[in-house]
């Protein structure tokens, strides 16, 4: 691995750029320290800083509510994912497929699942379905339309994996007298998944933020949860500040794996 | 079929609003959040090692954040430290938070397919750090990335769609079509409107950004 362009950049600097570089360091560390305080002060004086305000976080129940809302979050998101997953193969194979009559109705499924918000579907979910009798529960609610939705970005995502395969591995195969089937999940699909796993784990991100809209449907996932504190304890900002450091903490460590996976393998 | 023409004789103008409405929405949080991107970008480049680090702690928090929780935190908790911003600019400043972290992401992935030997070879021709950044390493990141800031173009646009949970003045397409689905039976035809609206705005920006990358794209 070459240096950091930054490093190539700054390489070498002369003893006054030197000199210039760190005051403003520190100048920067000083305004930056000022930020903090100051948003501290914020805190304070808005009396946020009361010791009602975060007393429960003390308690153990106050997490184990939490705790359970985090895993409503992750059972949902778990679910959608696997949906995600099997129909995006269904729809990667009626969008290879050759006869017009199922290519052409899988791009369009996979165009209008991709090309609309996730929280319409869970509306149409929420709102639509049940008058017209059909009564999902709310994790379903949830769960559906996030799988759906995610399906037809996975399904672009296995496309881009397999026509990364060379074009040799399928010629070969098939002078093997492999079957097409035999010839795509043999040796197509496998190859294109090691393509595409840094990019199906980054999906998880994304899942993972929609199913914060659990709370439309009141499904008891982390939000929804933190609602139902906020309602018992009438401590907004802090715990809403937990909340979101919960989610980033979870999407951050999504995040890191996809990268640490899309590094070259040798 | 009879269903969405009752429908658009009833609420055809309103569809014509929501939809403007989603478009600017993603327009005026877009432009601002690339520009700051584009900032934070930079920003980090130097080696001024607090800064780099506050920065890349806002990208990640900003990235992985779920956007809907940004905006329920703007919306609800920020009054209670007396910091009041109205509905719409909160929607719009999550959304340049949220795109501004993204859009340095990316354009970092940009710099790093610049090879070394370019900026070896600005600086033995005597440019300074600031002129390589702006006429060297800038000019290809952004090539570089028009694929990817379209498709964050595309997603900023389907997230407009959480305007739908403040109470905004104007309505944009999904607070538009769950408002119909609320009060009439017409839900479906709504849903299916907002949906084939959204998905024709994505296509042509997905045109758009295609057209657009085989203009710039760099052939190494």
């Amino acid at each position: 691995m070459s240096r950091p362009l930054e490093d190539i950049l700054f390489g070498a600097p002369s003893p006054q750029a030197q000199a210039v570089m760190r005051a403003v360091s520190v100048t920067a560390a000083a305004v930056l320290l000022l930020l903090v305080a100051g948003i501290v002060f914020r805190f304070h004086s808005a009396g946020q800083l009361d010791v009602r305000f975060w007393e429960f976080f003390a308690w153990p129940t106050t997490w184990a509510f939490l705790a359970r809302g985090l895993l409503g979050t992750l059972a949902s998101a778990a679910m959608a994912t696997l949906i995600a997953l099997t129909l995006g193969l269904v729809l990667l194979l009626g969008r290879l497929a050759r006869p017009r009559l199922v290519r052409w109705p899988s791009i369009a499924v996979i165009e209008f699942l991709r090309g609309t918000p996730t929280l319409l579907l869970i509306y149409v979910c929420f709102l639509v379905l049940p008058p017209a009798g059909l009564k999902l529960s709310t994790y379903w609610m949830l769960t559906l339309p996030i799988g759906l939705s995610t399906a037809a970005v996975v399904a672009e995502v296995y496309r881009a994996g397999v026509l990364a395969v060379p074009r040799g591995q399928t010629d070969a195969a098939r002078s093997l007298g492999l079957t097409e089937a035999q010839v795509f999940f043999f040796v197509v699909f496998p190859q294109a998944l090691r393509y595409i796993v840094p990019a199906l784990v980054a999906q998880l991100v994304i899942v993972v933020k929609d199913t914060t809209f659990g709370y439309v449907v009141t499904y008891g996932e982390l939000m929804q949860n933190a609602k139902v504190l906020i309602a018992n304890y009438h401590s907004l900002v802090p715990v809403y500040l937990v909340v979101a450091a919960l989610y980033c903490l979870v999407n951050y460590a999504i995040s890191r794996e996809s990268k640490r996976l899309d590094r070259p393998m040798h | 079929m009879s269903d969405v023409s009752r429908l658009l004789a009833d609420y055809g103008p309103a569809f014509g609003q929501a939809l403007f409405l989603t478009w600017k929405l993603t327009i005026v949080s877009f432009v601002p959040g690339f520009l700051l991107g584009m900032i934070v970008t930079v920003l980090r480049l130097f080696p001024l090692p607090p800064l780099r680090f506050v920065l890349t702690v806002y990208v990640e928090i900003f990235r992985n954040i779920p956007s809907v929780a940004l905006l329920i935190f703007i919306v609800f908790a920020l009054p209670d430290l007396n910091v009041l911003i109205d509905y719409e600019p909160s929607v719009i400043l999550t959304l340049v938070l949220v795109c501004s972290a993204f859009t340095a992401d990316y354009l970092r992935s940009g710099i790093n397919t610049i090879a070394g030997g370019q900026i070896e070879a600005a600086l033995s021709l005597g440019l300074r750090p600031m002129q390589i950044i702006s006429a060297v390493v800038l000019p290809q990141a952004l090539r570089a990335v028009v694929q990817p800031m379209t498709s964050l173009l595309i997603a900023l646009m389907l997230s407009t769609s959480l305007a739908s949970q403040v109470p905004f003045p104007g309505r944009e397409l999904t607070a538009l079509a769950s408002k119909i689905a609320n009060d009439s039976a017409a839900g479906i035809a709504a849903f299916a409107v907002a949906a084939a609206m959204y998905v024709a705005t994505g296509l042509l920006m997905a045109w758009a950004g295609a057209t657009l990358e085989k203009k710039v794209r760099i052939l190494r």
